[in-house]
Order: structure tokens, then C-alpha cells, then sequence
């Protein structure tokens, strides 16, 4: 009877444990070898903030956990920093920064547009709109979008106030935003946006 | 219709104004200038000039972005009325008071210019403001936020667990009746002259003790329980490693089901890197404040929701916000999303769920090594419009089956591990 005793109580403790290692919730699971799963490199997305996170297997000088990877030297520990002032980003088409601030709206105006008129961008300039555009200012432009309809305000892209208005001033309020509508060059390269502005050009101002 | 044209024309300013007796409303006693016509044409054509051009922030009966509109006519003169419209901010600019009074009253909300609407235009949009669409007005306030629909996959699984309560219910009853029938059998029995062996069978009790104590039970019972414990040491064994099912808490509550679900809002708006590099990237709170700057709580509720007053003082303080990652690939593999999502075209639910349903975000696959080559063994390459493969395709075209990722180096150790 003992040994049927001692079966019983391995096996309810080996459940709890080893039921303990599946992840749910709060509680990420358990690693075979933490050491090849935690990046020691600075990672932009999967910093460790925990001081004392591996400390049992640390070797490290400096006395914190191994899998410790934020950087104390920056702001908010974080890893990513934003870009040095006044140093512009390389782009493959050298695109450089857009300088012009939010109220120069009218010295944007006169600027063409950069990306050359085809099929594909307009196929692309779709694709585009509906990812970025769509959600307030609906499919066909006619601010009819989910989101527009709590964000309220949402501009009727084929209204007469917007019709006629040149590529270069909807760049700006894309890249700048105005009224109602946030700044949305932080989300959408430059070049994108042409492509963008190409489609409800071309598109859905002319429907 | 339940508005009603008051009977007794009162006399206002030129005598013969009619009334307007806004039932719900209640205290909307309003009147329009004669000039403006409320003839049908003049209405419905005022009412597509007004859905193109103001609908987005000006609503006839309801303070919106803008004012509610009805009355315009009786609160301005005509001429000031026109001025506005066509051109608010150069009204603005001149310095007219009412103008000014009502630009601050609206926090400086700035009315593009309509200088397209020619004369006849701007008095068929009065017409429509002040005699249209009379029903909205009962529509809006019986509206009163209720615009969240309820789902409609509650209503089966009500249904299902209804049955399945029944079905419990039923089959006590029958085991209930059933031992009543047994018991009442084994009585009238006991009443009837029976042989020995019979009554001995009839009144045989059922020993527990018996049984649990003997040879075959105890085996039988440490085989399952060794069994089960093998399978449950396997399965942990194998689950180590894999994070499938991790749901964290987040330091915000936020909800794809409300953002990506009902509000359609597309994956790329907030992660914008999932198109052109190796990470979707989190967005920062930049991006939400697009939205939160005029939405501060769910469901059109007043005041501020906890929750987005979280992301505002992460804007004010300049401070990010720590959400807490949830697909953890080990460092030792190497990813890229725009390679997947780009070229492949695999959409975003293919590896990460159904995320347009969750109200908290989990890891939907396993993540491991074998799900990665399982989908690269059984994918055909996109090679179609991408000149790239062109020379690809030509070489395998020889070879039965269609091009697949394992047959480009899909399976090649130092594809993902370098």
C-alpha cells in the first residue's frame, strides 16, 4: 500500500508542477535555456527592465541579473532614442525632411508631387488609403468612416471646400494635419503619402 | 411626425411667423426668417449640400463639432448668415463680434471655407436647415448613445447551455425513478416466497470496502495515475519554451476587439513598421492622441475614461508607455515582418489570431520551430508581378509541384539562426 501511497503523491505534485510550465495569463512559461532566449544586445522592443532578472546565473561586473538589458544611461532607461538633432535620416531617394511647419500651408500648396503617376502607384496609393485614410474618411472619401463617426468632424474628401484643393496642400495636412485631423507624418513616409495623395487625386476626387 | 405645427401662430417679429413647437425638445421655440423658402425642391436640394459639405461636423438639432443649425436663421440676419458660411474665417479676421464670440464659444474651431455656393446654394442649405428633416431631431434624442450593438453570438450559447441544463434535469429524474422502481421491486419481492438463492440475490448489499482493497482494482488505479502523470510530465516537458496563451495584463486596457473589430481600424495605422522592417512596432502615444485628442471615453459617456487618461499623461510627461510584449521570439531566431507580410502577403491573422475578437491580446500559435517550417514546407511562393523569381520559377518549372518556400531556401538553417 505504501508504494500505491507514494504513486499517488509523486504524481499530484508532479501535475501541479509541470502544469505550472504551460503559459496563461500573466505568466509567460518556462525556458529550456534563458540564456539563448534573452538578447544581451540593447533590443528596441524587448527590453528587460528587472534589475535582478537572472541574477542567479549573472557573470556580469557589474552585479545585475544576466538577462538585465536596459539602458541606464538614457531617459526612462529606454533603448530607442530618439534620432541626434539636427541630423537628417538617409533615405534610398533622398528624400530629405519635411520642413515646413503646420500653418504654412499655402507655401506647401505650390509643391508637386514627386512620385510619378502610374498604375502601380495608384494601386499602391489604394492600398495606402485604406490603411491609413479609410477609418475616418471611408472608402470612397465621403468622411464616412467607423472611427470618423466618434472622432467626429471627419472632412467629406469630394465636398466642395476639399475638391479642388492642390496635391501639395493635401500632403501637408497629411504629413502636418489640420482642424480636427492629427499629424500622421510620424506614421507614413514621405513617399507613401505622394502615393496616398495620387489616389484621392486621381481616385476618389474624381468619382 | 411628432412635432407638431402649433395651431396659434403667434405674432414674433413680423407678425407672420409660423411656430415651431419642438415636442422633444421642449424648450426649442424657434422661428425662421420668411426670405427663406421651405418649398420641397429648395429643401432637398439644400439637404445634399448640406450632407457633402457640413454633415461632418454641423447636425441640425444637435450640438455636434460645430453648433446645431436649426434657427440660424432667426438667431443671424441673412446677410450675416451668408458672410459665414462662405467664408467664416475672413469674418473672423475682420473683427465682426458675433463672429468672434462664436469662434472662442467653439474652442477655436476653424469652418472651412464654402466660397463655391453661389447665392441660390446657400439659401436652398437655409431652407433645408430650418424646414428639413424634422425626424431627426426625435431620432437624435431617442438615439442617446446607444450605438453600441450588442454581438450576436450571445444568442446561441444561451441556447446551448438552456438545453444542456435540461438535459442534466432529465436524466436525475430518471435515475431518481429508476431507484425508486428498484427499491419498490426489492420490496414487493420481500413479500413474495422466494427460493433461497434468489432472496440471497435479491438482498446482496454492495461492498466498497471489498472492492477498493482488491488486486485488480489497486492495479487498474496505478496504471491510470502513472499514465496520466506520464502524459501530463510530457506535456509540460513539451510546453516549456512555447508561450502560446500568454495573455499579460497591460499597463493600458486596451481593446482590439473595439479598435480593429468595430471601428475597422486597420492593423498598419498603429503598427507601422509591419510593411517596412523587422518589427510591427508598438505605436507610441502620438498616434493614439490622432483619435483620443476628441475621444476621451468609450461609448460616447462623459468625462474622462481612466484608461485614455493614461495615454495623456504619458503625452504630457513625456514618459512611454510600458506595454508588455507578447510574442517573445527567442533571441536565437531571427524574424522579419515586412519579408512575411510584403512579399509573402500572409495576412496578420494568419500568425496571430483572430485579434479583431480580443478584448485582451493572447499569443495565438505556438511560435516554435516546427510551426515555422510546417508553413514554409506547405506555402507557394508569391511569384507572380515579382520579377524577382522570375529566373526561380523558370529553373523549377521542370520539377513536379509548384514552387514552394523550402524549395528557395526556406528550410536553410542560417535563414533564421545566424
Amino acid at each position: 500500500m505504501k508504494i500505491t501511497n507514494s504513486i499517488y503523491v509523486l504524481g499530484l505534485s508532479g501535475l501541479v508542477f509541470l502544469g505550472a510550465c504551460t503559459a496563461s495569463g500573466d505568466h509567460p512559461g518556462y525556458e529550456y535555456a534563458p540564456q539563448m532566449y534573452n538578447s544581451v544586445a540593447y533590443e528596441p522592443l524587448n527590453q528587460i527592465v528587472d534589475e535582478s532578472q537572472g541574477s542567479w546565473l549573472s557573470t556580469r561586473e557589474d552585479g545585475k541579473g544576466e538577462f538585465f538589458n536596459s539602458n541606464i544611461n538614457n531617459p526612462n532607461r529606454m533603448n530607442m532614442r530618439e534620432p541626434v538633432a539636427n541630423t537628417v535620416p538617409r533615405t534610398k531617394d533622398g528624400a530629405l525632411p519635411y520642413r515646413l511647419k503646420a500653418f504654412e500651408l499655402e507655401e506647401a500648396a505650390k509643391i508637386e508631387n514627386p512620385v510619378e503617376l502610374t498604375e502601380q502607384v495608384l494601386a499602391e496609393g489604394r492600398v495606402l488609403y485604406r490603411q491609413y485614410c479609410s477609418t475616418c474618411h471611408g472608402n470612397n472619401g465621403e468622411g464616412d468612416g467607423k472611427a470618423g463617426e466618434v472622432v467626429g468632424g471627419v472632412a467629406n474628401l469630394k465636398g466642395g471646400a476639399y475638391i479642388d484643393l492642390p496635391e501639395g496642400h493635401i500632403f501637408h495636412v497629411i504629413m502636418k494635419g489640420k482642424g480636427r485631423m492629427g499629424a500622421h507624418g510620424s506614421q507614413i513616409p514621405q513617399e507613401r503619402i505622394w502615393k496616398i495623395v495620387h489616389y484621392v487625386k486621381q481616385e476618389i476626387q474624381k468619382q | 411626425m411628432s412635432i407638431k405645427r402649433s395651431l396659434l401662430s403667434v405674432p414674433l417679429r413680423f407678425g407672420y411667423v409660423m411656430m415651431f413647437f419642438f415636442l422633444l425638445l421642449g424648450s426649442g421655440v424657434m422661428a425662421a426668417n420668411p426670405e427663406v423658402s421651405d418649398s420641397e425642391e429648395a429643401i432637398s436640394a439644400g439637404k445634399s449640400i448640406f450632407n457633402s459639405n457640413c454633415k461632418a461636423c454641423h447636425r441640425l438639432d444637435q450640438n455636434n463639432v460645430g453648433p446645431a443649425l436649426r434657427g440660424v436663421t432667426e438667431r443671424r440676419t441673412l446677410d450675416w448668415a451668408t458672410k459665414f458660411i462662405r467664408n467664416s474665417q475672413a469674418l473672423i479676421a475682420s473683427g465682426d463680434a458675433d463672429a468672434v464670440a462664436l469662434y472662442n464659444q467653439w474652442n477655436q474651431t476653424l469652418m472651412p471655407a464654402h466660397e463655391f455656393l453661389s447665392d441660390d446654394d446657400v439659401m436652398n442649405l437655409l431652407a433645408y436647415i430650418e424646414y428639413g428633416d424634422k425626424a431627426e431631431a426625435v431620432a437624435a434624442t431617442g438615439d442617446g448613445g446607444g450605438a453600441v450593438a450588442a454581438g450576436g453570438a450571445g444568442v446561441p450559447s444561451e441556447y446551448l447551455t438552456i438545453i444542456l441544463a435540461v438535459l442534466v434535469i432529465v436524466l436525475l429524474l430518471i435515475l431518481i425513478v429508476l431507484g425508486l422502481i428498484i427499491s419498490i421491486l426489492t420490496k414487493y419481492l420481500g413479500t413474495q416466497n422466494l427460493e433461497e438463492d434468489d432472496k440471497e440475490f435479491i438482498n446482496q448489499r454492495f461492498n466498497f470496502s471489498k472492492l477498493v482493497k482488491s488486486d485488480a482494482f489497486v492495479l487498474i488505479v496505478t496504471a491510470l495515475v502513472v499514465a496520466l502523470v506520464a502524459k501530463t510530465a510530457i506535456d509540460g516537458l513539451y510546453s516549456v519554451g512555447i508561450q502560446q496563451g500568454y495573455a499579460p495584463t497591460q499597463p493600458i486596457a486596451f481593446s482590439h476587439a473595439l479598435h480593429a473589430g468595430q471601428y475597422e481600424i486597420e492593423c498598419q495605422y498603429c503598427h507601422t513598421g509591419v510593411e517596412l522592417g523587422k518589427s510591427a512596432n508598438i505605436p507610441s502615444a502620438n498616434i493614439c492622441m490622432n483619435c483620443h485628442m476628441h475621444i476621451q471615453n468609450v461609448g460616447g459617456q462623459d468625462g474622462m475614461s481612466p484608461e485614455i487618461a493614461k495615454i495623456y499623461a504619458a503625452v504630457e510627461e513625456n514618459k512611454p508607455i510600458e506595454w508588455v510584449r507578447i510574442h517573445n521570439l527567442p533571441d536565437l531566431a531571427y524574424f522579419n515582418h515586412a519579408q512575411h507580410v510584403v512579399v509573402g502577403g500572409i495576412e496578420c491573422q494568419t500568425c496571430h489570431g483572430p485579434i479583431e475578437e480580443m478584448e485582451v491580446v493572447y499569443q495565438h500559435s505556438t511560435l516554435t520551430m516546427g510551426w515555422c517550417i510546417d508553413c514554409h514546407r506547405q506555402t507557394d511562393i508569391k511569384a507572380q508581378g515579382n520579377e524577382y523569381y522570375d529566373k526561380l520559377v523558370q529553373l523549377h518549372s521542370g520539377s513536379k509541384g509548384s514552387l514552394k518556400v523550402k524549395d528557395i531556401g526556406g528550410l536553410e538553417c542560417s535563414k533564421c539562426h545566424y
